[in-house]
């Protein structure tokens, strides 16, 4: 029986801007359990993003985190003074950014910036914490650490900064790391290699990876378990496997057809008709009910609610409910 | 990215801010005054009156009177109508050289570049109350001489901004494509650059305005520029220095006006900085 | 042997870069003596990472690079050596694409001044004929008369890529460049531009030379594939022929990289290759692979491989391309990719949905 480390129940994250108030994130629901990469999927503007900062309690204004609990190891993170909150933030949850550059300080040294957290964090003097820093840099696998370590952001290229990134954010053993489109920024065959090094970190280190981005090929090799997000809402939860073979909501549906797989070539794409629902306003009863096929009237006056649809599988869907 | 902000957003957005409200205030006042001189000036500006002369501030002579009994509060007023205009010139052909001089070398890098770079920099580089005067003394006094030497002296200010815009743009992919489908190079940079440039130079402007006031007004202080009985604020200052014990008050105003109006300018160039162009530091 | 529509050969490109403080001038070797052909009607592939040259390539044939040394003939006309004067009169017979809609298009022009501006240049101008013309190209590419007074960020990403392959075609080219012309976008705006793409190449004629990173999009829509790395050539074939006989270790370990939407399969050996793409400025001796190559040999090191006939049109440049087999990673792929998805999930849902109906 799997154990949740993450659990995120009923979570709002509303922006309120001159032009209306987004709901970013708009009730949303799910469990990360302990030693498995859970995938948050979706397109722009699904809210997948902001999940994840909510988790880390990262919003600022004028995002408000309106609702809802985070619970981890059994504490609610939103409930937490942010003395507590800043404990568990590198130590004990990390996250890893899409654009390394801009997470890294360009006037430090890796090996500082490495060192840091352990320092923060444990009280480790500065001569061990840099000791650990080399460590660290070759746990990564990026060659000669001692000379990376004295390097500065700048002189490294897109692969060997997000691999830092990954050195800063394990240093101080996680058991969750949440990595937000960490691969889109580099090469197909960095992003190969940097995947393959999380996976191994993850199993030497027995940690729980949340994996955010809006790549299917992603997702199916590296996920357990995923969620499809769709305008704000989770609208499927289920094991990666299970998803890919038999996507139950019409939406993941429909995307899963949108891919360029299982085609025949050089022919037309089964496309979803229609466009992104407005965050600003959203229709009313399911989000998604404009754009699908199936849609029914009850569908265009209440939002149906996440429902069990099999064994751990979740739907927001009426067509799924009894 | 670009993004394009209507005059009526920007206009809000300059409202909310406290500075830039305070500033747009002041200049529209300024306007106000220097379109509406004629009428909101209770006297001519050169008429004189010995009887009535160096009288202090009354419900009569709202600012008082100089040495020949001139009105200063119409001599103020109607010396909004040439600080605007002098300024607003000024600006002008400033924006001119420079951003054409911008765009060439930002667009042309090479040896048109490393030319237009040694140039704006050698000019930069001189103080530009300086460098009026040595102009002025080569071409003689006068409000019209002093425009063109301190116009000839500041528009570095423009070419520095349109170049870095110019270069950060040439490679974007909307001015790759322009050239795919057959633009001439002078097509590009009046099409498709300098309309991307507008916000910048729009916000340049405002913040060299007040500059030229100022030069302009010290020339005249010195003697260089305006002749009398024309009143130019600096002239005006420089008759009320050699009164300063007796009639401070023809020394006050127009400095303080001087003062008032480049705030006012300043203030409304950095709001419009924040709305408009972030990044932009002069 | 059929019509070529474009033709490069030895097309190089080097960018002179200042290094050191004396300034003494290196050189980026982006395109390094690339010879390809794409013949009329067809859709080429130049597949390959950053560093590659592909986008350099692209920019080349439409005169936006000039090259360092070369020949390019358009329609057996050479043109790396034509005057821009000349060359002018060719361009509406060329369109491009780029990667990032909102990049490629002016925000201080409509949708409308974007599109009149190809027509005036190239002669048409009056205003009616302009009027016709431009209605006529935004119904083409799925828009209306109503986004011709939009301005570009009052659109979706998506109608903006329409809007950018409208002034590619507005003057009817026989060439199109497709530079990334679906990675800033969504996945099902991917699948409707896709689709566009398609519409557009079977209604105007139109030859296609797509330059990508997304193997698994090239694999749709593409006839041929060439394999770019560190500025030059190392494979090219039919795409079939690529997917199921691959001859070279970088072919193999692009495509063993590329992660497929389809759920983890076990049996197939992925290649994960090592390092990282080393500087174009000073490219490796050899052949430019040889640092990350499993294969490697000491011939490797010293010579560089030409591009040779491995048959059926199949070219590859490596010395060990007769002994090594890299292909079972790309056969298993290509056997996964091509196996069609599940339609159960489908079938249950209509029957549900007919059910509660």
């Amino acid at each position: 029986m799997a154990t949740p480390i993450l659990s995120v129940e009923g979570l709002r994250t509303y922006f309120y801007l001159s032009g209306g108030v987004v709901k970013a994130v708009d009730g949303v629901s799910f469990t990360v359990n302990e030693d498995e990469v859970f995938c948050l999927v979706g397109e722009t503007g699904c809210g997948k993003s902001v999940t994840s900062l909510s988790i880390m309690r990262l919003i600022d204004h004028p995002g408000i985190i309106e609702e809802g609990r985070v619970l981890y190891k059994g504490k609610d993170l939103l409930k937490l003074p942010e003395s507590e909150m800043r404990k568990i933030r590198g130590r004990e949850i990390a996250m890893v950014f899409q654009n390394p550059m801009r997470s890294l300080n360009p006037v430090f040294t890796i090996g500082d910036q490495i060192a840091e957290a352990p320092m923060t964090h444990f009280d480790v003097p500065s001569r061990d914490a840099w000791k650990t820093a080399i460590e660290f840099i070759a746990k990564v696998k990026m060659p000669d650490p001692e000379v990376r370590a004295k390097s500065y952001p700048h002189v490294l290229s897109g692969g060997m900064r997000q691999r830092s990134m990954i050195a800063m954010m394990i240093s101080c053993e996680p058991s969750l790391l949440i990595a937000d489109e960490p691969t889109t920024a580099v090469d197909v065959t960095i992003q190969a290699q940097l995947m393959d090094l999380l996976l191994e970190i993850k199993k030497r280190r027995k940690m729980s990876m949340m994996l955010i981005t809006h790549n299917f090929g992603l997702v199916a090799e590296t996920g357990d378990r995923a969620a499809v997000m769709y305008c704000g809402k989770v609208v499927e939860i289920g094991s990666v496997a299970d998803i890919f073979r038999e996507p139950l909501h019409p939406y993941t549906q429909g995307l899963m057809n949108c891919l360029p797989i299982g085609t025949q070539r050089k022919k037309e794409l089964e496309v979803i008709p229609g466009t992104l629902a407005s965050p600003v306003n959203p229709p009313e009863g399911c989000r998604f009910a404009p754009r699908c096929g199936f849609a029914m009237g009850e569908c265009k006056l209440h939002e149906p609610p996440l429902t069990a649809g099999g064994k751990d599988r979740f739907v927001a869907c009426h067509l799924y409910r009894s | 990215m670009l993004a394009l902000k209507s005059f009526k957003e920007t206009l809000l957005r300059l409202l909310q801010h406290r500075t830039s409200f305070a500033g747009l205030l002041i200049v529209l006042t300024i306007v106000v005054l220097a379109i509406g001189a004629s009428v909101i000036a209770p006297r001519g500006y050169a008429e004189t009156d010995p009887v009535n002369r160096l009288l202090p501030p009354s419900g009569q002579y709202f600012f008082g009177t100089d040495v020949l009994g001139r009105d200063l509060f119409s001599r103020i007023v109607y010396g909004a109508r040439i600080a605007l205009w002098v300024g607003l010139l000024v600006t002008f052909i400033e924006a001119l050289m420079g951003v054409t001089l911008g765009i060439a070398a930002g667009y042309y890098s090479g040896i048109v570049d490393k030319a237009i770079s040694a140039v704006t920099d050698m000019v930069w580089a001189f103080p530009p109350v300086v460098l009026a005067l040595g102009v002025v003394t080569v071409i003689g006094p006068g409000l019209t001489q002093v425009v063109v030497a301190i116009a000839a002296t500041s528009w570095p200010a423009f070419t520095r901004i349109c170049r870095a815009k110019v270069q950060s743009l040439v490679n974007r992919e909307f001015v790759l494509a322009a050239r795919a489908i057959g633009e001439t190079d002078s097509s590009i940079m009046a099409r498709y650059l300098l309309p991307n440039l507008m916000p910048s130079i729009l916000v340049v402007s405002t913040l060299v305005l007040p500059s030229a006031i100022l030069y302009t007004t010290a020339l005249s202080f010195l003697g260089f520029g305006a002749q009398p009985p024309t009143p130019d604020w600096g002239a005006i200052l420089a008759d009320g220095a050699a009164q300063l014990r007796i009639a401070p008050w023809i020394a006050t105003f127009p400095g303080v006006f001087i003062v008032i109006t480049a705030l006012g300018f300043n203030l409304l160039g950095d709001g419009l900085r924040d709305i408009l162009d972030p990044k932009l530091r002069i | 042997m059929e019509e070529a529509l474009l033709r490069v050969e030895e097309l190089t490109k080097y960018f002179p870069v200042k290094r050191g403080f004396l300034g003494e001038i290196a050189h980026v070797h982006a395109v390094d003596g690339v010879s390809l052909h794409v013949t009329k009607g067809e859709t080429l592939a130049v597949v390959g990472e950053s560093g590659s040259g592909k986008t350099t390539l692209g920019l080349m044939v439409l005169r936006l690079v000039k090259p360092t040394s070369g020949k390019i003939y358009f329609n057996g006309t050479e043109t790396a050596g034509m005057s821009e004067r000349h060359f002018k009169k060719l361009r509406r017979r060329m369109g491009i694409v780029f990667q990032d809609p909102s990049a490629s298009l002016n925000p201080r022009m409509t949708i409308k001044q974007t599109l009149t501006r190809p027509l005036v240049l190239h002669g048409i101008k009056n205003e009616s004929e302009i009027d016709t013309r431009i209605t006529d190209i935004l119904e083409k590419v799925g828009l209306g008369k109503e986004h011709s007074d939009r301005y570009p960020h009052e659109i979706s990403g998506g109608q903006q890529q329409r809007v950018a392959a409208a002034r590619a075609i507005i003057l009817n080219p026989e060439l199109v460049i497709l530079d990334e012309p679906t990675s800033s976008l969504d996945v099902s705006v991917q699948a409707q531009i896709l689709n566009l793409l398609f519409r557009l190449q079977s209604e105007f004629n139109l030859t296609y030379l797509l330059i990508s990173h997304d193997i698994v999009m090239v694999r749709h829509v593409s006839d041929r594939i060439a394999v770019m790395y560190l500025g030059k050539v190392v494979e090219v074939a039919d795409t079939d022929e690529l997917f199921s006989n691959t001859v070279h270790p970088y072919t193999a370990a692009l495509l063993s990289a590329v992660p497929i939407p389809r759920p983890k399969s076990e049996g197939a050996k992925r290649v994960i290759v090592g390092g990282e793409p080393p500087s174009p400025i000073n490219p490796p001796k050899g052949c430019r692979f040889h640092p990350r190559c499993t294969y490697a040999v000491e011939k490797c090191r010293i010579e560089e491989p030409r591009l040779s006939l491995m048959g059926n049109g199949h070219l590859a440049a490596c010395h060990r391309a007769e002994e090594i087999d890299v292909s079972s990673y790309a056969k298993e792929l290509w056997r996964i990719i091509e196996e069609k998805g599940s339609h159960e999930s489908r079938r249950e849902l209509i029957e549900r949905a007919e059910g509660k109906v």
